[in-house]
């Protein structure tokens, strides 16, 4: 992207694989472009160069509907900012998804989630009555009423204090145990890095692999490529062992990548 | 500095809020200054008929004491008299009035040196010694400009023919026509005696400063006999087109300042919730709320300074060509006052709206500001909008001082605009709880509408108001054009005959066929005299005060009798010939003679008596260029009489050789030409249909302008919602779907709100503007239209809105 001393490069050399029901960190000081890197991951933008996959499937074939459909089918998010529709109450917000993806009986499944994450006195809430914890939990019980098999998480904690941040974090684990999802994890917080499976850390648009964490007897299969040059896909193994669920970034981003 | 004065500038809230400031600047400055060229022009003409600022009316003289007082400033007096003018032996009643030599004071009189003639303009009246007189004196007496005519012992020469006097207006085929003669030969003339009936009137120029007082101190002397007028009161009598379009411009005033309000409140409501941050930021480093209030507007008020001087420098170079183009003399007419109200309008209106929700802003915490919490709280009140509707009403109010003419229309729309969306506002949310069975984005889009009274009921009442404003401007400007087209037709009759016989007939429409004129209804016109009313006589049944204000008492009328009513008048009580031998009666005229429906009245004829009973009363519109009659008989009401017929023509001006042949084909009959008065006529509907389509077009635009700041205004939160459905995986057809259901939600329930709007205030205007009820009109249903085009405009204005990037969450830039 433009830049005031010229063109600026974000990523680069970013080369990795997640496999299905793996949970993986990224860290990194600020502006070092975690969520940049999450947005292209989840489809929400598309690099200048190189390509992720979802699923075998590249998003960068897809057009922005695409990208959408396939999110929705496979994705979900748990915001910084908790980012609920004000004016839904917390029933509505979680059956907004299921909604979209047509799914049957959407009041049940999200009564059932508000449940599972303890607000089910809160079903009429509307968002300015819940505080942040509970505005937390019901965006996460939005996120796993999708049943994805993917969720990213960009600082979910961020927002809350300790007591409130250590509740959502019990629940996001426990609940990706549970339902076997996949995670990608964006935080600031070492100690809720600590315990996702990978952790990875973004330092001047690179991504470097930190010691591997608890858990890592879980992993199907992680490959990092830390290169100095970005290579084409082309180039890349055969991914013949990968799982069916992965996700490959191979990128350089610039100029019109947000 | 240039820089402070260009940051605001980078946002895309402060550019909205720029336009409206600009566009209401140009809308307010345009319309006032209108406003104020049309009221100066119709005080001119009401002026003109009235003869001077103010006119002293009595059967006498005023006394000295009263000349003392007027005695600096311009006056001129005139005495009329009925009497009667001989030429060899041969006798005609005429109104006659002796005039002074600063006779008029205002207008122009225009007279012509022959029968055929063309008219000229003539500062002076006649000269002593001569005499002017109206077309019919030369048919009925068979004189020609340089005969000597005699009125009572004085015997004058007439020197011009009378085409247009500056207070003569209706009944210019009066049965007594019009002669002007000098005062200096009145005495001469030995006709005033004692007991003699004659109405003196003194009409006064005086400039606005001196006009109270002077009409106050009038007011302390006045004679039993005498009666002051001024233009207001004057002005209330007329119906014309100047009073029509000055009562229009007057509520275009009102309506375009309601607009311009509503449209600065919605882009400054955008604009502030952009500055809510930094407001917040400036509190969290310990700024005061002073600091910030001063910090914030003053960047503010220098940014949108360009923008308000913009457009009212736009309005008044509007309205400066317009003056050149009419060829309307003199400077612009605004006030000061007026003048003011162009150049601070538009910031004040802002600061208005700013200023209160800026307050607000620095009363909650910074955290929660920051937090975007309590957002809606802050800025959201249906006070607020109250006032920006109702503030710049009473301003223009104030400005036109017509709230009292027109505030309770006012009140009802405004009440109607805000009021409606609050009793819609069940209904949408009746709808979004059935909503569940409905597809996902109709279903979406209620949720989206019923959730959010703070965004949804000022959207709605603006919608609203301004669907209602635009139809009405166009119905009720169209209603105007056609109303004034119908009074005065493109071939009105420019010429009338009278004193024509039945045997004339076949001469007269062989001659017309010739001519290929156009013709007009045929009239039976009786002479006679009101002399009994319920058997008594008409000098006991009539106070003697009521008697010398009454023309009609002491004169011979034209009675007229026929089966159909014109197309002019109207019934106020009562029925149009129920039976036979009824009459029909003008209602001014029966409430000035105590008249009522089944009164019982005799006039005396030259055939003997002739007996009627009131049927209905009847409005009758001066202004239009056909006969007009105080009574009307049923069909045979008047059989038997001595009857002589009245018809008009439109002919094209030409050299007055076809005119000359007529008189001489029919020598007996009288001819009016009426061109000189047809083309005043013409000129001020032309002007007034002029500056009824601009008031139309900038109250239009103004409506315009609420519709898009009202659009863009939720454009940055359906921005928001869109990214969040796109990050759940909502794709860009459902999004579509989603607006598309939410505009056709908003503009559908807009449109039935004005709907009713218009239904409920056309009877109120109608009856205000045209003195009648409404007629149903295609124009109701113009908001269904509008709506559907509003629909599709809000929704290729939320293209942006559908491209905000979902990314923009993780951001949390949305």
């Amino acid at each position: 992207m433009p830049g005031p001393d010229g063109e600026l490069t974000l990523l680069e050399d970013i080369d990795f694989t997640l496999s299905s029901e793996q949970s993986v960190a990224i860290t990194g000081p600020s502006g070092s472009g975690k969520s940049t890197l999450l947005g292209l991951l989840a489809g929400l933008d598309i690099p200048t160069s190189g390509q992720v996959l979802l699923d075998g499937q590249t998003f960068s074939q897809l057009d922005e509907d695409g990208r959408a459909v396939r999110r929705g089918q496979l994705c979900a998010f748990v915001f910084q900012h908790f980012h609920l529709v004000n004016d839904l109450n917390a029933v509505e917000n979680v059956m907004l998804p299921l909604e979209l993806k047509g799914v049957e009986h959407p009041q049940q499944a999200a009564r059932h989630w508000l449940e599972r994450v303890g607000l089910e006195h809160r079903f009429k809430h509307f968002p300015s009555t819940l505080s942040g914890g509970e505005q937390q939990r019901v965006a996460l019980a939005r996120a796993f009423a999708m049943q994805p098999r993917l969720l990213f998480a960009d600082e979910p904690t961020g927002s809350l204090d300790h007591a409130n941040g250590k509740r959502v974090s019990e629940l996001l684990f426990d609940l990706n145990r549970e339902t076997g999802t996949a995670l990608v994890l964006v935080t600031h917080d070492e100690h809720l890095a600590m315990r996702c499976q990978r952790r990875l850390r973004l330092e001047e648009g690179r991504l470097f692999e930190d010691q591997p964490s608890i858990d890592q007897a879980s992993i199907n299969q992680a490959s990092i490529n830390q290169s100095s040059v970005a290579k084409p896909s082309t180039e890349k193994p055969p991914t013949a062992a990968r799982s069916t669920e992965q996700i490959s970034s191979d990128q350089t981003l610039s100029e019109n990548t947000r | 500095m240039i820089n402070n004065w260009l940051r605001p500038w980078r946002d895309r809230a402060f550019q909205l809020l720029a336009l409206a400031i600009t566009i209401a600047g140009f809308a307010l400055s345009s319309i006032i200054l209108l406003h104020a060229e049309l009221e100066q022009r119709f005080a001119v003409r009401t002026a003109e008929m009235l003869g001077g600022d103010l006119a002293l009316t009595g059967t006498r003289a005023p006394e000295p004491a009263q000349q003392l007082l007027f005695k600096n400033s311009a006056s001129s007096a005139v005495v009329d008299f009925s009497t009667v003018l001989v030429h060899n032996d041969q006798l005609l009643l005429v109104s006659a009035r002796a005039v002074d030599r600063k006779y008029p004071l205002y207008g122009q009189m225009q007279t012509a040196s022959g029968r055929f003639e063309p008219a000229r303009p003539t500062p002076n009246g006649p000269a002593p010694g001569e005499l002017w007189v109206a077309d019919q004196v030369l048919d009925r007496l068979n004189v020609e400009p340089g005969d000597h005519l005699t009125i009572g012992s004085k015997t004058l020469k007439l020197s011009a023919i009378i085409r247009q006097l500056p207070d003569q207006s209706a009944g210019f085929y009066s049965m007594s026509p019009r002669v002007v003669f000098n005062q200096a030969d009145l005495e001469a003339t030995g006709v005033l005696g004692p007991g003699t009936r004659l109405q003196y009137r003194q009409m006064i120029s005086t400039d606005s400063a001196t006009l109270a007082q002077l009409q106050k101190n009038l007011n302390a002397t006045l004679r039993p006999d005498q009666r002051l007028e001024d233009i207001d009161n004057a002005a209330v009598r007329s119906m014309g087109p100047l009073r029509q379009l000055t009562l229009w411009a007057n509520l275009a005033v009102l309506l375009v300042s309601m607009l311009c309000g509503a449209t600065i409140y919605l882009a400054t409501s955008e604009r502030v919730a952009q500055r809510a941050r930094l407001a917040g930021l400036l509190r969290s480093f310990g700024a005061r709320r002073q600091q910030i209030i001063t910090r914030l507007l003053g960047t503010e008020f220098i940014a949108v300074l360009p923008a308000s001087a913009t457009g009212s420098l736009l309005g008044i170079a509007l309205i400066s060509a317009l003056h050149q183009y009419l060829g309307w003399q003199g400077p612009l007419a605004a006030t000061s006052i007026q003048w003011l109200t162009i150049l601070f309008a538009p910031l004040v209106l802002w600061l208005a709206f700013a200023l209160p929700r800026l307050t607000a802003l620095v009363r909650i915490p910074a955290m929660d500001i920051l937090n975007k919490r309590n957002k809606q709280q802050a800025l959201s009140t249906n006070i607020e909008f109250a006032a920006a509707l109702g503030a710049p009403v009473l301003l223009a109010g104030f400005l036109t001082d017509s709230l009292s003419d027109l505030g309770s229309l006012l009140l009802l729309l405004v009440v109607l605009g805000a009021g409606l969306p609050a009793l819609l506002w069940p209904l949408l949310k009746g709808l979004n709880l059935i909503s569940a069975k409905l597809p996902l984005a109709p279903r979406l889009a209620l949720r989206r509408l019923s959730r959010r009274p703070s965004l949804t009921l000022p959207l709605l009442a603006s919608l609203t108001l301004a669907m209602a404003v635009l139809s009405l401007a166009g119905q009720t400007g169209n209603q105007l054009l056609d109303d004034w087209r119908t009074r005065l037709p493109e071939q009105a009759p420019n010429h009338f005959v009278l004193n024509m016989f039945e045997a004339d007939f076949e001469t007269f429409n062989h001659w017309l066929e010739k001519q290929q004129a156009i013709t007009q209804p045929l009239y039976p016109i009786v002479r006679g005299r009101l002399t009994e009313i319920n058997g008594e006589p008409v000098s006991k049944a009539v106070t003697k005060e009521k008697e010398n204000n009454n023309e009609a008492l002491n004169r011979d009328l034209a009675l007229t009798e026929a089966a159909d009513m014109l197309p002019s008048n109207k019934i106020n009580s009562g029925a149009w010939h129920p039976a036979k031998n009824t009459v029909s009666v003008e209602q001014e005229l029966a409430d000035r003679l105590g008249l009522k429906l089944g009164d019982k009245l005799m006039f005396i004829t030259s055939r003997g008596s002739v007996n009627t009973t009131i049927a209905s009363l009847r409005e009758v519109d001066w202004d239009t260029f056909e006969p007009n009659f105080y009574f009307m008989f049923s069909p045979g009401g008047l059989a038997n009489q001595d009857v002589t017929w009245l018809t008009g023509f439109w002919l094209p001006e030409g050299d007055g050789a076809r005119l000359a042949e007529l008189i001489k084909l029919l020598p007996h009959i009288t001819l009016l030409d009426v061109n000189t008065l047809l083309e005043k006529a013409n000129d001020i509907i032309s002007q007034a249909s002029g500056a009824t389509a601009l008031l139309a077009v900038l109250l239009m635009l103004s409506a315009m302008l609420v519709l898009a700041a009202a659009l863009l205004g939720g454009q940055s939160q359906r921005g928001r919602d869109n990214a969040l459905l796109r990050t759940l995986g909502g794709n860009r057809h459902l999004l579509y779907r989603v607006v598309w259901a939410e505009f056709i939600t908003l503009c559908g329930c807009a449109a039935v709100g004005a709907i009713i709007i218009i239904v409920a205030t056309l009877y109120p205007l109608t009856a205000r503007l045209f003195n009648d009820q409404p007629q149903f009109s295609i124009w109701y249903l113009l908001p269904l239209l509008l709506g559907f085009g509003v629909a599709i405009v809000g929704v290729m204005a939320s293209r942006g809105a559908l491209n905000i990037p979902a990314l923009s969450l993780l951001r949390d830039e949305a």
